[in-house]
C-alpha cells in the first residue's frame, strides 16, 4: 500500500533541502567581516602588552559596525571589515586591517564623517567586491582612487586653505581649470561656453552618463576623466577637446574635476576658512574663457580640430583695424558660422562688465595711432578687374575661389558679412604676426583702386561654387 | 466548612488530571479522531480537517501517478505558498516610498540574516511560478482535462495565469532600481498603446482611453511616488486576495468535478501506474462497486462522481505524502536555485539615463517583441485575443472521447509534433524575415500606421495559427486535434518570442546573437 515513488521522492528532496538550508546557513552565519574582525581581535588579543588592554580586547563584540550620517541619511558600514581604521597599533598591519594613514582622522572622526564621504564605494554592502563598487555591482561610485582623493576635500574646503593645508592637488587642479580656458567651452554654473558639454555634477553622475567603450582598465568615472583628459579623442572620437595637460597634471585636473558634485554638503561638515571672490579681472577671464582658442592671441593658427584658422586677436594690427564696439559686438553676440560663441548675458552668461574687462584686456596693446580710413565709397569698383588682381596676388594663400588655404577662407559669412572698409585696411596694412603681408603703398605697391576692386570682387565670392 | 474542602479539592484533582491527559487531549482536539490506524479513521481524519478536506477522503490512483499530473499544479500551488511566506517576511523591511524602498532592498541583501537568500526566493519562486502555471496549462490540455463540467475551471485557471504574470510585474517594480523604473516605463506605456489606434481617428481628445489607463496605472504622468504606493498595493493586497479568491475557487470546484481528470478506463496498471500498488480491496468502509454520494442532496456531480471505487486509494497517507513530497521538492528546488543565483538589483532609479535597452521583465518579452511591430497590436491586440482564444478552448471542443488520456492517442501525438515544428518554423520564418528586411516602415517610412496595425507579423502569426488549427480540424475531422494544435503553436510561439526579446534583442531593440556582442556604451 506504501507508494514507493514518493516515499523517494520526500527522502531526496528532503536531502537536498537540508544540505541547501544547511549551506545556506552556514554561509550567512560566516560572512567576510566577521572573520576580519576575528582576525583583528586575535591580533590585538596576541599583542597586547598588559592585562588591562588584553581584558580589552577580549571583550571586543563581533558584530555588523555602522556609521549612521543623519544628516545625510547613509550608513557607512565600512569599519565592519576596516575595524582597525582609527587603532595605533594597526599602523602597519596589512588591508583591511590597517589604521587610517596621516592625521586626518584627528578632525574627521569616523563617527562623524563615516568614510564614504571622502573614499566614496557603498557604504551600506558588506563585501568587498559591492563595497568597493566594482565593475558589475551596479554601483556608480566605485572606491575612489587615492591620486584623486583630494577632490573630496573640496567638499568641504575652501582652495585657498587647501593650497597651504594638505590639499595641493585640487588646488594646483583648480588653478589648471582657471588657466586653461575650460569654460570657453564648458558651461559650470550657467556660465561658458557651448561647444562642450556642461560640467555641473559631473563628479557624481552615474557612470552610465559617460561613453566608456574605449577607457582601458576599470570603467570608472575617475578613469573617463583622466583618460579623457589625455587624450579626448581616444575616449570621443568625434571629440572637440584639446589635450593640454597629460600625465600627473591630467591628474590634478581630475582631481579638480571630480570636485563638481550637484549634492551640497550639509552645514555641519563645511569649513570655509576663507571666502574667495572669484577673480574677475581682465586677465583672468580672458584664461578663464578664451584662451583655449585664441591662445596668447599673438599669431592666428590653424587649428587641426576645428578645421579653421584662428584669428589672432590681441595681434596690434587686428586691434588696429577694429574698435572695441565692434569688438564688443563680436564678444556679445559670436560669429556665426564659427566656432566663436555668443557670450552675452543670456547666451553664454558674461555680465556687460566682464565682456568690457576682456576687450580692456585683448585691445592693451592696441597702437596709439589710429589707422588711416579708407573710403571705400569713393572708388568705382571694378569686380572683373578686382578677379584678375585676386588671382595674381591672393589666390596664392586664400585658394582659387577664395575658399582658404595657408591664408582664411574668405566665402566664409563672416568675412562675407563684414564691412568692406575694414576688408579694404586689412589688404592695404597686412596683419602682423600672420602671414598676411600688407598690399598697400607701404608694402607690395598696390593702389587704393586696386583694393577698392579686389575687395568688390571678395564680396561676390559667396555665390561662387567650388 | 469539610463540604468546601471535598470540593476544592476535586476541583484541583480534575485540573491536575486535565494537565496530565493535556497532549492527548490536544492531539484529539486538534486530529478530532486521533491518529489514524483504520480507513475509517484515516477517512475520519480528512473529513473532520479543514485542510485536509480540501481533498477527497479517497483518491484515485491515476490522480497519484506521477507521469500523469507531473505534480505541475501542486508546484504552481505550492511556488505560491512559498512566495506568500517569504513575501511576509519581506514585507517586514521594505518601505514602500521611492526615498527609501531602494535601500530597503540593499538592506535585505546586505545585513538582514538570510535576507538575501529570502529575497532570491521569493523572486525566483514568483517567477517560476510563471513557468510552472504554463506548464499546467499544458498538461491540462494536453490530457483533455477541460472537458466534463471543467470548463469553467479552466477559466478561472487562465485568470490565475493573468494574475501570476501582473502579480510578478508589481513586484519587479518594488525595489525602484533602474529595471523597475524603465519596466515601469515601459509598462505604462504598453499600457497607454491605444492611443496609437485612437490617434489613428483623430479621436484621442474627447476618448483617450490609453491615457487613461496609464495614468491609473502611474497615478500621473510619469513613474514616481504614486506609481510605486499604486504597484504596492496591487502586489500586496489586490492580487494576492484575487489569487486566493480564484485558487480557492479552482480547487473547490476540482472536487466538485470528481477530483482530477482521469481515464475511462485505467489503462495498462503495469506502466504509469506501477509506483502506485492497487488497493487492498479487504475490508473498508468502502465496498466495492457502491458510490457514497456524501452530497447526495447536491445537483448535478457530485465529489464521487464517475469514481470508480475499486481504483481508489485513502487520501491519508497516500496524497498526502505524495503532496509533502512534492512541497518538499519544490522547496528545495527554489532554495538550491536561490542559493546559487541572485535576484538581480541594479542602480537607482535615474529618469535621466535610460536603460539601453529598455526592457520589461523576461516574460512579457515576446510581447515586447510584439509591440517593436505595433505599439497597440503587440502590447494589447494579440495579447487579448490569444487569451481569448485560450478561454475559447473548452467551449469549441466539446468532443468527449480520450478524456484524461495524453495527446488523446497516436494521431493527437502526431498533431502536437507536426504543430510544434510547424509553428516553430513559421515563428523563426517571421523574426529572421523581420530582423534580415525590417517591415513596412522601413518600405515606405510615410506609410499610415494603421496599415501596420492590421497587418504586421504578429497578427500574421496569429492568422497563421489560427488557420492552420483549422486545417488541422478539416484534415482530421476532430475539434481535439485542432486544441491540441492550436495549444502547441501557442506555448511555442510564446517561448520562441520570449527567448528573442530576452536573448537575441539588444541596445535599440537590434538583434544580437548574444549580449556579449552588445556595442559597449
Amino acid at each position: 500500500m506504501q507508494s514507493r515513488f514518493y516515499l523517494s521522492l520526500l527522502l531526496i528532496s528532503s536531502l537536498v533541502l537540508l544540505t541547501f538550508v544547511a549551506i545556506a546557513t552556514y554561509s550567512a552565519l560566516t560572512p567576510e567581516w566577521k572573520q576580519y574582525q576575528t582576525e583583528y581581535k586575535d591580533f590585538l588579543i596576541k599583542n597586547a602588552k598588559d592585562e588591562a588592554t588584553r581584558e580589552r580586547a577580549e571583550k571586543i563584540d563581533i558584530g555588523i559596525q555602522q556609521i549612521y550620517l543623519t544628516s545625510m541619511k547613509k550608513a557607512d558600514r565600512c569599519t565592519s571589515c576596516h575595524r582597525g581604521v582609527e587603532n595605533p597599533l594597526m599602523a602597519n598591519a596589512e588591508q583591511p586591517h590597517r589604521q587610517h594613514s596621516g592625521n586626518y582622522l584627528e578632525n574627521h572622526p569616523v563617527a562623524k564623517f563615516g568614510c564614504t564621504i571622502c573614499h566614496r564605494g557603498q557604504g551600506q554592502a558588506m563585501n568587498l567586491r559591492e563595497a568597493h563598487g566594482e565593475e558589475h555591482t551596479h554601483w556608480d561610485f566605485p572606491i575612489m582612487p587615492i591620486k584623486y582623493i583630494q577632490s573630496s576635500c573640496a567638499l568641504c574646503h575652501d582652495f585657498e586653505m587647501l593650497k597651504h593645508e594638505g590639499g595641493g592637488h585640487v588646488a594646483k587642479g583648480e588653478e589648471f581649470f582657471r588657466g586653461k580656458g575650460c569654460r570657453g567651452c564648458h558651461k559650470l554654473n550657467g556660465v561658458g561656453g557651448d561647444l562642450g558639454k556642461a560640467l555641473d555634477g559631473i563628479g557624481s553622475r552615474a557612470r552610465a552618463y559617460f561613453p566608456m567603450k574605449h577607457v582601458v582598465g576599470d570603467r570608472t568615472i575617475y578613469n573617463w576623466v583622466k583618460q579623457h583628459f589625455d587624450d579626448p579623442r581616444q575616449i570621443v572620437p568625434e571629440s572637440e577637446m584639446r589635450a593640454f595637460l597629460t600625465g600627473e597634471e591630467s591628474d590634478l585636473l581630475t582631481t579638480y574635476v571630480l570636485t563638481f558634485t550637484s549634492e551640497q554638503m550639509p552645514r555641519n561638515y563645511m569649513l570655509i576658512k576663507n571666502i574667495v571672490m572669484p577673480r574677475t579681472d581682465g586677465e583672468s577671464l580672458y584664461k578663464m574663457y578664451c584662451i583655449a582658442c585664441h591662445s596668447d592671441g599673438k599669431a592666428s593658427i590653424y587649428d587641426e580640430i576645428l578645421k579653421r584658422t584662428i584669428p589672432a586677436i590681441m595681434n596690434p594690427s587686428f586691434l588696429k583695424a577694429i574698435d572695441d564696439n565692434y569688438l564688443k559686438k563680436i564678444l556679445k553676440e559670436g560669429r556665426q558660422g564659427t566656432q566663436m560663441t555668443a557670450w552675452k548675458v543670456d547666451a553664454a552668461g558674461l555680465t556687460e562688465q566682464e565682456i568690457d574687462r576682456i576687450i580692456e584686456y585683448i585691445a592693451k596693446d592696441r597702437p596709439a595711432a589710429k589707422t588711416e580710413p579708407f573710403d571705400v565709397a569713393k572708388f568705382k569698383a571694378d569686380v572683373k578687374r578686382g578677379e584678375e588682381l585676386f588671382n595674381i596676388r591672393c589666390a596664392l594663400c586664400h585658394g582659387k575661389k577664395g575658399e582658404g588655404d595657408l591664408g582664411l577662407n574668405l566665402k566664409n559669412p563672416v568675412v562675407q558679412a563684414a564691412d568692406p572698409a575694414f576688408l579694404a585696411v586689412t589688404v592695404r596694412d597686412g596683419r602682423a604676426g600672420t602671414p598676411m603681408p600688407p598690399f598697400g603703398k607701404d608694402g607690395v605697391g598696390l593702389i587704393e583702386q586696386d583694393i577698392a576692386d579686389i575687395v568688390s570682387y571678395v564680396k561676390t565670392l559667396s555665390q561662387k561654387k567650388l | 466548612m469539610n463540604d468546601m474542602n471535598d470540593i476544592k479539592q476535586t476541583g484541583l484533582a480534575k485540573y491536575i488530571e486535565n494537565l496530565k491527559s493535556l497532549k492527548s487531549s490536544f492531539a484529539n482536539s486538534f486530529l478530532r479522531s486521533g491518529i489514524p490506524t483504520s480507513d475509517k479513521s484515516r477517512t475520519a481524519v480528512v473529513v473532520n480537517n479543514f485542510f485536509l478536506h480540501l481533498h477527497g477522503a479517497k483518491t484515485h490512483i491515476n490522480t497519484l501517478r506521477p507521469s500523469y499530473t507531473l505534480g505541475l499544479g501542486l508546484i504552481s500551488f505550492f511556488l505560491l505558498v512559498i512566495v506568500f511566506i517569504s513575501g511576509g517576511f519581506l514585507m517586514v523591511y521594505y518601505s514602500p516610498s521611492i526615498g527609501t524602498a531602494f535601500n530597503a532592498v540593499k538592506d535585505i541583501n546586505f545585513v538582514v540574516f538570510g535576507g538575501k537568500l529570502m529575497r532570491n526566493v521569493h523572486k525566483w519562486s514568483g517567477e517560476a511560478m510563471i513557468i510552472f502555471v504554463l506548464l499546467h496549462m499544458a498538461r491540462v490540455v494536453y490530457t483533455s482535462s477541460y472537458k466534463r463540467g471543467r470548463e469553467f475551471n479552466w477559466v478561472i485557471g487562465i485568470m490565475l495565469l493573468v494574475l501570476t504574470f501582473v502579480i510578478n510585474l508589481t513586484g519587479y517594480m518594488l525595489p525602484w532600481d533602474q529595471l523597475s523604473y524603465w519596466a515601469l516605463v515601459i509598462v505604462s506605456n504598453i499600457a497607454a498603446a491605444p492611443k496609437e489606434l485612437t490617434d489613428i481617428f483623430g479621436i484621442t481628445q474627447y476618448f483617450d482611453i490609453g491615457g487613461a489607463t496609464k495614468e491609473i496605472l502611474l497615478g500621473g504622468t510619469e513613474p514616481g511616488q504614486d506609481s510605486l504606493t499604486r504597484v504596492y498595493l496591487l502586489h500586496i493586497i489586490l492580487l494576492p486576495l484575487g489569487i486566493c479568491i480564484a485558487l480557492g475557487v479552482h480547487f473547490w470546484r476540482i472536487r466538485k468535478d470528481g477530483g482530477l481528470s482521469k481515464p475511462d478506463t485505467l489503462v495498462g496498471k503495469g506502466s504509469g501506474v506501477a509506483s502506485i500498488s492497487p488497493p487492498d480491496k479487504t475490508g473498508g468502509i468502502f465496498p466495492t462497486h457502491k458510490t457514497y454520494g456524501l452530497m447526495e442532496l447536491a445537483r448535478g456531480r457530485t465529489p464521487a462522481v464517475d469514481n470508480d471505487v475499486e481504483n481508489t486509494v485513502t487520501s491519508w497517507p497516500h496524497l498526502f505524502i505524495a503532496e509533502v513530497a512534492v512541497f518538499i521538492l519544490t522547496l528545495a528546488g527554489v532554495i538550491a536555485y536561490s542559493y546559487f543565483i541572485d535576484a538581480p538589483l541594479k542602480e537607482f532609479a535615474n529618469p535621466a539615463i535610460p536603460e539601453n535597452p529598455a526592457k520589461a521583465p523576461w516574460y512579457f518579452l515576446g510581447l515586447q517583441e510584439l509591440v517593436s511591430y505595433s505599439a497597440f497590436m503587440g502590447g494589447q491586440g494579440l495579447p487579448g485575443l490569444a487569451i481569448a482564444g485560450l478561454l475559447l478552448i473548452p467551449y469549441l471542443d466539446r468532443e468527449p472521447e480520450h478524456f484524461g488520456i495524453w495527446f488523446s492517442n497516436k494521431q493527437g501525438k502526431m498533431v502536437a509534433l507536426e504543430s510544434f515544428v510547424i509553428g516553430s518554423i513559421a515563428v523563426i520564418g517571421a523574426l529572421v524575415f523581420v530582423v534580415n528586411f525590417g517591415w513596412f516602415r522601413n518600405w515606405w517610412p510615410n506609410i499610415h500606421q494603421l496599415w501596420i496595425i492590421a497587418i504586421n507579423p504578429g497578427n500574421l502569426l496569429l492568422g497563421f495559427v489560427v488557420a492552420y488549427s483549422l486545417y488541422v480540424i478539416k484534415r482530421t475531422g476532430s475539434t481535439r486535434m485542432g486544441a491540441i494544435s492550436l495549444f502547441t503553436m501557442f506555448l511555442v510561439s510564446y517561448v520562441i518570442l520570449t527567448y528573442t526579446g530576452t536573448v537575441l534583442r539588444g541596445p535599440n531593440w537590434e538583434f544580437f546573437w548574444s549580449s556579449s556582442q552588445w556595442p559597449v556604451h
